[in-house]
């Protein structure tokens, strides 16, 4: 999958979690540029992103993820 | 020692001050720091230093271990290790006796209950060592080879008993290398000042108060009466602990250190949400960071998570119940406005935010003080119509009347008062030189202030010692 493809993939979930559909996403989005993405609502994001790329996060990386560049990564990685 | 004693502050600091000053290079300067802060710590209870030393020693061989093994299995072990090694030392010394208390209750057994004087700070001093082991496992950051670096970092007594939490990343670079600007040492000097005057001229105060209405008297209070004590225990329990932490920042800042902010003006808060955001900042970080990410049996569940924080955030605060209740209390509030929403939560006019918040909060505060649940139970009756004393009587309004200087300087003092004058230095010349000069001279009278204070004062340990 590319960064591309795992980046609209992305923005479904998160337009989903977040019950928003105007969100697009790029590299440098954070937790600041969402409103409703607070630390509560990234269990969930997480919880769901995991399930869709049937994938898991390390407790590091949920706690330390700076953005969706940094997310896309992580993904990318994960399902090769 | 406390710092808002004579003593910390006629003998301890300007001797702190000098020698660290005329010490070089910067190897002599964190001895100095090192050799200063067990003494500040092993004041009046020498053998607790022990344990201080002994927690350093533990979570730096930690460290290390975690650092030399290439395997993750070897290093998850030195991690659980040091995890174990931690929880214990707060269990033992912290929850010990109400865990004997509570299972000699259920279980009517007559154990015996370990008599043990918490240690000042060790909830504080753990929860650091805890996030450097963690963020070592992390690779957030290098280990630490050099033991005294790390003693350094556990035992600054700026910090070391009342936060507040430092993290290891935030001074990692400056225990290595940092220096004392004039203005550094001037920001510094007036956010101690700042600080202590918070401590010694309005909560030391407020709690002569409060210990009237809450204290003694709480069952033949009136409801005015009742609102009116915790209100004002509201306002003690901010001015004490913010006091703190700006007393440590400015403590920090002074020996080059820049420590993270722990409040931001918390009574400002429009929700719950938002109180937790500007309230102990790193106690709040600290379980975002390390506890929120955790996954129960291989499942993510924010609803867990969001328990288990809170329930660890009142276990944290003391080893009683109320502070449990305390802890999910605000885990509610928290649960409701995510059930809510921003969205929704932002179209509720902000009167009615503010209002809604400050009585949760207030209330909070009264479940907070009472550690007899018996004595809550009646307070929390008395804040209501239901209480048998009637709506308003002589006492309340006595004390209001006679304390209405302290209490308006005290609500005042919940804004933003010094940003709004440094935007207002930051407009032209003359206003920078006219709140420079007058801010030196209010410090300089809120100093000598605070020490008259002080001279004739008999109750003065900061309330966050305790936990």
């Amino acid at each position: 999958m590319s960064r591309e493809e795992i980046k609209e993939k992305l923005t479904e979930i998160f337009r989903d979690v977040f019950d928003d559909e105007e969100i697009e996403l790029s590299d440098s989005t954070t937790a600041n540029d969402i409103e409703a993405w607070d630390s509560l609502e990234h269990i969930s994001l997480i919880a769901a992103v995991e399930k869709a790329f049937k994938m898991r996060f390390t407790m590091r990386e949920v706690s330390g993820m700076k953005n969706v560049g940094e997310m896309i990564d992580i993904i990318g990685q994960r399902i090769k | 020692m406390i710092f808002s004693s004579l003593i910390f502050l006629y003998l301890f600091l300007p001797i702190c001050l000098v020698v660290y000053l005329i010490a070089r290079p910067i190897q002599v300067k964190n001895a100095v720091l090192i050799i200063l802060s067990l003494a500040f710590y092993a004041w009046g209870e020498p053998t607790r230093i022990v344990f201080l030393i002994l927690s350093a020693v533990v979570n730096y061989f930690v460290g290390v271990g975690i650092g030399a093994f290439k395997k993750e299995k070897y290093q998850k072990l030195c991690l659980i290790g040091g995890l174990i090694f931690n929880i214990g030392m707060i269990g033992v010394f912290k929850y010990s006796g109400f865990i004997m208390r509570n299972i000699n209750a259920i279980f009517s057994a007559d154990l015996p209950v370990p008599d043990i004087v918490i240690m000042a700070g060790i909830s504080f001093y753990t929860f650091q060592v805890i996030s450097y082991i963690v963020d070592c496992y992390w690779g957030k950051i290098e280990p630490q080879k050099n033991f005294f670096k790390l003693l350094l970092y556990v035992c600054l007594f700026p910090q070391l008993i009342a936060g507040p939490i430092v993290r290891y990343e935030t001074i990692a670079a400056e225990i290595d290398s940092r220096k004392t600007t004039l203005n550094d040492f001037s920001v510094g000097l007036t956010r101690f000042v700042v600080g202590l005057s918070k401590k010694v001229i309005l909560a030391d105060q407020l709690y002569r108060i409060v210990e009237d209405f809450l204290g003694s008297s709480v069952d033949v209070l009136t409801i005015s009466g009742s609102w009116y004590g915790v209100i004002l225990y509201s306002l003690y329990i901010y001015f004490d602990f913010s006091g703190y932490s700006d007393i440590a920042i400015g403590l920090g800042r002074i020996f080059g250190f820049h420590f993270n902010e722990n409040f931001n003006h918390p009574y400002l808060c429009k929700d719950i949400t938002e109180f937790w955001q500007r309230w102990h900042i790193s106690l709040g970080s600290f379980f975002r960071d390390y506890l929120l990410p955790i996954t129960f049996f291989g499942k993510r569940n924010k609803y867990l998570s969001l328990f288990l924080v809170w329930l660890c955030t009142g276990i944290w605060h003391g080893a009683n119940w109320n502070y449990i209740i305390w802890g999910i209390y605000y885990g509610l509030f928290i649960l409701l406005e995510t059930f809510i929403g921003k969205k929704r939560m932002n179209k509720i006019p902000l009167v009615i935010r503010h209002i809604y918040s400050k009585l949760v909060i207030i209330i909070g505060f009264g479940i907070f003080y009472f550690e007899d649940i018996g004595k809550l139970g009646t307070f929390l009756r008395n804040l209501t119509p239901f209480n048998p004393n009637g709506w308003s009587g002589y006492f309340e309004q006595a004390s209001l009347m006679s304390n209405a200087f302290l209490i308006i300087a005290a609500v005042v003092c919940t804004f933003p008062l010094m940003n709004f004058f440094g935007k207002l230095a930051e407009k032209n010349n003359t206003a920078k030189a006219v709140i420079s000069v007058s801010g030196t001279l209010i410090c300089a009278c809120l100093l000598a202030f605070s020490s008259i204070l002080l001279v004739d004062s008999t109750r003065n340990a900061f309330l966050y010692w305790r936990f």
